[in-house]
Order: C-alpha cells, then structure tokens, then sequence
C-alpha cells in the first residue's frame, strides 16, 4: 500500500512537471505530426516534372516536327526551351541547371525511308539507383505519344518514297485481271496459282492495316481498309473455294467482279495510307536511346553513404552546439563569462573551434571506416570532402548556437535537435529527392543545414565535383545568419 | 576612493521592482558586505554593479566608468565569484583555474605561478589532480574563490560565499577575505547571516529594495540603537529597580529591563548612552546606593540590529 502511494507521488510529480511546460508538450506532441502531415501534403511522386531543354537543328525536319508536337514535350516536362548545341545543353545537365536534355533527329524522315527508326536521344545526370528513374520514365512515355501522334497525323504519309500501298492495290488488280481472262480455265494450275497469289498480298495487307489500327485505333481510314481488304480476301476465298469445286464460269466471274469492285474501294481509301515500310518502323518512326551522364552510378549503399554523413554531421553539430549556450546560462556559468573580459563572441568562437573540429574529425573517420569496410567508393578528393564537412558543420553548429540561445532548458534544446533530426529525413532530400517535394515541404527543406549539405557530399562523393555555387552559398549564408542571430541574442540583458 | 557608487539605482523585472533606489558607495580596501534576508535584492543589486544587468533607472560606477559598458581590459580589473559552483565537474581543479586564467588573459608563465600561489591560498594545491566532480562543497567553493583571485583583481564580487556551509569553514572564508582586503583588495559580499556583517569593514543593510543603513557594524548599532548599550546587573528586590530608574534617563536612555526572581534575585536594565566611557562613571554615581552585580558595554547581535533598523523604516 505504502508502495503504491509512493508510485502515486512520483507519477503525479511527473505529470504536474510536464504539465507546467506546455511548450515542450506542445513541441513533443505537434512535432512529428508537423512533419507528417507537411509530407504528406508535399509528397506526389508522380507530380514532379523534370526542367527539360530540348536540342534541334534550325530550320530542320526536326524542329517541324517538335513544333508540331510541342504540346507532348511541354506536358511532360517543365519545358525551359530549345536549344541549338547538344554540348551546351550537357553542360547545364551537368552544372544541375536541368534535369533532361532532349535531342530531336534532324532528318528523321529520311532514316525512316532507309527502313530505320529515326533516334529520340534523351540525356540525363542522376546518380539515384532508387528514385532516379523519373527522365527515363517520362521519355519512355513522351516516346510512345510522339509515336502514336506522327502515326495518328499522317506524318508517313510524307516519308512516301517507297512502295505505296496503291501500287499493292493496282497489283492485285492485275491478278483479278488475270483470273478473269482465265476464268474459262479457273481450275487450271495457272489460276490457282494466281488466286493464291492474290490472297496471299491481301493477307500481307491485311497484317499491315491490323498492326497500324493497333498504333493508332481511332484513325478511321485504317479501320475502313482493314474493312475492305477482310471483305475482299473473303470474296477471294469464294472464287477460290470456286476452284477447288469446279462451279461453273459464270459464278466465278461474279465472284471476281465483286471482288474487283470490292478492291477499287480498297483502293481509293488506301491512297491515304502510310507507305510500306516494316511494321516496326511504321509504328514506331521515333526510337528512344537514353543516356546517363552521371560520371558514376553508385548501387544503394553507395548512394545513401553522403546522405548519411550528412544527416550525421547535421545532428552531432545541431545536437552539441544547442547544449553550448543554454547548459552555461542553466548552471549559472554565463553569468560568470558575462562578467569575465570573455565576449560573447569570444564564447562562441571558442566553442565553434573544437565543435567544428571533433565533428570533422569523427565523421571523417565514419567515411574512412565506410570506405574500408563496406567498399563505399569516394570519387573526390579526401580535402574536398573534407571542406564539404566542414562547411556543413560549421553551419549546423551555428543553427546549434541559435538553438541553444533561444532555449529555455536543455530538454528543449534537444528535443529540437531531434525533431530537425526527423523532419531531415523526410526534408533534405535524404529519402526523397527534393525534387518530387512539392510546398509547404520544399520551405522545411531550405530550413534544414542537411538539404544543402547532403547534395553537396553527393557532388564531392558520387561525381568527383565541387558542390554547386547554390549549396555553397546556401550554406555560407545560413552560417552568417544564424552565427550574428545568435551572438545578438546572447548580449548583454538589457533593462527590463 | 569610491570603487562602486550606486545612486538612486532602480530595477525591476516584468514591472515587478526588485531595487527601488539603491544608493551606495564602496572605498577601495575595504570589506563591504551587503546584508538582508533572501529576496530582499541581494543578487539584483550585484549583477547590476557587476554590469550582467542594466539599471532601470538611476548610476551606477565602478571605478569610475558605467559597468555595464565595460570592456574587457575593465573587466580585468574586477571578478565575480557566484554563488553555486560554476566551473567545470569534469575537469581537473588545475584545469579549471587554467580555463579561468585563461578567461582574464593570464600568460601561461605567470598562469602557472598564479595558479600554485592561489590553489596554495586556498588550500587546494594537494588537490590540484582531482576532478572537480570529487571535492567537497567547501571545497568546491574555495576553487571558485581561487578562480576568482587568480588574476589579481582589484575589486571582487563576491555572492553568497558562506551560504550552507558549516560555521567553520565560513570563518576560514573570512579569514581569507581578511587577508585579500589586506592585500589591498576591494570586496563586494552578499550574505543573508547577519552575524557575518560583523566581519566587515562596512555594511549596508538591504531591505525590499532599499538601503536602509549603511556604515561600519559600529554605526549601525549605533543607528539601531541610538547608542551603546550597557547591561547593568542590579541585585536585591527586582520590585526596587524603578527607585533607580529616574536617574538612570538622566544618563542615557533605559531600553529594556528584565527581572529574575528567586534565590539570586537580580534586575538587568539596558541603557543606551551616547558614549559608555563617559556615560559609566556617571552610571556608577547615581547608582551608588544599589547594589551593582555588573556593568558591562554589550554588543547586540546584528540580527537584533537588522530587526531594529527594519522596524525603523
């Protein structure tokens, strides 16, 4: 019994305790909700369109083409323009300025007269193995429209310099030409031979008209002479079970005639069909080669390793510097530094050396261990990645300071830490990338050091480079701020 | 020399005023020790002379300048010692006075020969290895001393030094804060024992907010009392003493009698006169036909003092 009022005591201790801080509650309780409900709000990964430029020769084949079907290539991407020059556009790939470049054939028709499909190349830069399949995806489907459009236009129409379907016609005609004069000896070997001849360039068209009604099933002139041509090889099949029968002549020649009329109509709808070019060129004039400029493509682990050193330096700085400045005022130790020659300044300074140091020095040797044991490839240099660690560092411990400044006890402190913990994972393009993050998460993700950093140990680490101008200043920047916000809130308590 | 001088100091906190026109003034040399009961402001007053709070109204100077715009060559001049122990558990004493030396700019030469001389002041040099985590609350408060004098400051703020520990060791403090007052230091004390205002060379009384006395233990009885005192010891019949009464206002001014009956029947009577060498003699001439036991200068007790200045205001 005694026990059980003891056990009372301290739980309502606890709960009182708790209770007269509802801003820790308040952060405790609406925190991970926060980050749930903005990524929830902010995630549609079928949403993102890539920035795409497309590259076409002036005045060519090719730029008709495009802007004839510009629709499809500005509905599948955020189109940013046409460019001239294949190595300019690889260029802005390369320095992040777009995420696709597109690479229109010149001369396609003339490719599709040799037989050949005519090449719809589409370079890219992404070294994600599991989420960066979105440009290919999305000219995988550009493909097929673009296809299904030339079909659906009647662009073969214009690529007629072969075999015209017509001139099929006008041979079938001859061969009912034939029957006819032989119609007196229909049974003969000659006009058997004819007749299975006939059927058999019917049954050729017919396969042609069926795989073209497949690409494109709403053109109605296909779908009518696939019509007739079923109706002629039918009539064909009359004359020629005719033959195996003996029927007399006349029978046979109506069967012609109606088969004659029968192919005139076929004739004069086919005038309007594409030409006689393999099926596969046919449907598919355009041919999709993609390509990926990415200098390495890592495999998972290799991928998420710069995530997690960065998420890791993130939260050993943030979670260390939010203690520095509210652990001193707690114990009483700030007042002393206060009253000391030591600046707040020269407080901040100090603490930032060795921070910035150990944080360095550990998750260097994180990456060394990751390097040695898990095969992990590193494509810069060890000083680069070493800068890019320290730029993030040093920008964590400063959010650190300005944390720890504005706390009110050193569980608050921490438990920002860890909610800016959380929300990086979801934010800072950790698990998903940035780009298919819509607003209000895309705002979180610039608030997190690790959004900047993270790309930046994947630019030194997975492609050899130094980071992109936008994450150096965006960390340079964010360092300033939050360092001068948090020296300015440690001044000295003015008069109440 | 006036070291600190505060005039017509105000401070307040939320609306809520903790100083409501602090006047004082410090000399160099000197003990000071600033007395009240806890709340009465003891704190706020120092952090503002100290310069970590800005007056709300009113001067503050310390040596001359506004403390709160010191910079750091002014703040060598001056150290605080806080009430809880502020340094570091995890480190080493020597650690510790070489971060605090440190702080006030000591070179390491000089830093080391400090740290021997102060960690030997305070009795600490045997201890120089331990962790801080390991000494004792006495202890740990004589290095927070040590941090405080390593840099030989002229003027030391000095919160709360005895608070909590045994009355030993709270002479040792004073004792040591004697022998830095003898080295020409200033020292600033917060103190909530009353009795420890004896020890100073001046007090002021602080009492929601106010000053309400302020001078050396002697005038501030002085003032409590109007005087000195002297217990006269009268024996026979207590019922007798009012025969004597009369004579004795002609001396000075009869503040308390008490009487004890039984086997040794006595009276005792309190007078305060303005001075008890003078007053004596006379004293004895009017009360040459009682029977005087004793008569002796007596020095009330500060808290009595405090109790009497208090009821004053």
């Amino acid at each position: 019994m005694n026990s059980l009022l003891r056990i009372r005591a301290v739980a309502a201790k606890e709960f009182w305790a708790l209770a007269r801080q509802p801003q820790l509650l308040a952060l405790l309780l609406i925190g991970p909700v926060l980050i749930m409900v903005v990524f929830a709000l902010s995630f549609d990964a079928g949403s993102y369109l890539p920035r795409a430029v497309i590259v076409v020769e002036e005045d060519s084949e090719g730029e008709d083409i495009f802007e004839q079907f510009r629709r499809q290539f500005t509905e599948r991407t955020d189109f940013q323009g046409v460019m001239r020059s294949v190595d300019e556009a690889d260029e802005m790939l390369r320095n992040d300025e777009t995420d696709a470049v597109i690479i229109m054939p010149s001369e396609p028709s003339a490719r599709v007269a040799e037989s050949e499909q005519a090449v719809l190349e589409v370079h890219y830069n992404n070294i994600n193995p599991i989420f960066g399949t979105t440009v290919p995806n999305r000219a995988n489907g550009l493909i097929l429209d673009l296809n299904r459009s030339i079909v659906r236009e009647g662009i073969a129409q214009e690529l007629q310099a072969i075999r015209p379907t017509q001139e099929q016609v006008e041979e079938l005609n001859v061969q009912i030409e034939q029957v006819n004069e032989t119609a007196e000896s229909l049974s003969s070997d000659g006009a058997r031979q004819t007749t299975a001849d006939l059927d058999n360039a019917l049954g050729n068209l017919e396969t042609t008209l069926e795989l073209l009604s497949l690409a494109d099933d709403e053109n109605e002139d296909i779908q009518n002479a696939l019509e007739e041509t079923r109706n002629s090889r039918e009539l064909l099949g009359e004359v020629r079970d005719a033959q195996e029968e003996g029927a007399d002549s006349v029978q046979e020649q109506a069967g012609t005639a109606e088969l004659q009329s029968s192919l005139a109509e076929l004739s004069e709808e086919s005038a309007a069909l594409p030409a006689d070019v393999p099926a596969q060129v046919l449907v598919n004039p355009l041919r999709l080669v993609v390509d990926n400029l990415a200098p390495f493509e890592p495999d998972a682990a290799g991928f998420y390793a710069p995530s997690t050193l960065g998420l890791l330096i993130q939260h050993i700085a943030l979670s260390l510097a939010s203690l520095a400045i509210v652990r001193e005022r707690l114990s009483g130790a700030y007042e002393y530094f206060e009253v000391s020659p030591l600046g707040a300044g020269e407080l901040l300074i100090g603490k930032f050396i060795t921070y910035l140091f150990l944080v360095v020095a550990v998750n260097m040797a994180v990456a060394l261990a990751l390097v040695s044991l898990l095969e992990i490839s590193i494509q810069g240099s060890l000083g680069m990645l070493a800068s890019v660690m320290a730029m993030l560092s040093a920008t964590s411990i400063a959010a650190g300071f300005l944390l720890s400044a504005v706390s009110r006890s050193q569980l608050q402190a921490i438990q920002v830490s860890m909610l800016a913990f959380i929300g990086s994972g979801f934010f800072s393009g950790f698990l998903f990338p940035l780009e298919e993050l819509d607003q209000p998460a895309t705002g979180f993700s610039y608030l997190l050091p690790a959004t900047y950093g993270i790309r930046a140990l994947r630019d030194v680490m997975l492609r050899g480079q130094w980071p992109a101008t936008f994450d150096l200043i965006g960390l340079a920047v964010y360092f300033l701020v939050c360092l001068v916000a948090a020296r300015l809130l440690m001044g000295r308590k003015g008069a109440a | 020399m006036a070291v600190v001088e505060a005039k017509g100091l105000m401070k307040s906190f939320g609306g809520k005023s903790i100083l409501r026109g602090v006047d004082i003034e410090v000399s160099e040399g000197e003990i000071f020790g600033l007395v009240g009961p806890s709340g009465a402001g003891k704190s706020t007053l120092m952090r503002t002379l100290t310069g970590y709070l800005k007056p709300t109204k009113g001067e503050v100077s310390v040596f001359g300048r506004d403390p709160f715009r010191f910079d750091a060559a002014d703040r060598r001049l001056m150290s605080f010692m806080p009430q809880s122990f502020v340094l570091y558990d995890e480190l080493s004493v020597r650690k510790n006075m070489n971060f605090t030396a440190g702080l006030y700019g000591l070179k390491l030469g000089r830093r080391r020969q400090r740290i021997r001389e102060v960690l030997k002041f305070v009795e600490l040099w045997e201890d120089r290895k331990k962790t801080a985590s390991r000494l004792s609350g006495g202890m740990k408060r004589r290095l927070q001393l040590a941090a405080a004098i390593v840099h030989e400051p002229k003027l030391i703020f000095v919160d709360e030094p005895t608070a909590n520990l045994d009355p030993i060791l709270r002479r040792k403090f004073w004792d040591e804060f004697r022998l830095l007052s003898g080295m020409g230091r200033t020292i600033f004390v917060t103190t909530q024992y009353l009795g420890e205002a004896e020890l100073c060379d001046r007090v002021g009384l602080l009492h929601n907010g106010r000053i309400i006395a302020a001078g050396t233990p002697e005038e501030l009885r002085r003032k409590a009392f109007g005087g000195e005192m002297i217990e006269l010891t009268l024996g026979g019949d207590p019922g007798h003493v009012g025969e004597h009464l009369a004579a004795l206002e002609v001396v000075g001014r009869v503040v308390e009698v008490k009487e004890e009956v039984g086997e040794n029947a006595a009276s005792r009577t309190r007078l305060v006169v303005e001075n008890a060498d003078v007053a004596l003699p006379k004293v004895f001439e009017v009360l040459r036909d009682a029977d005087v036991r004793s008569a002796d200068l007596i020095y009330p007790s500060f808290d009595e003092v405090f109790f009497r200045l208090v009821r004053g205001v």
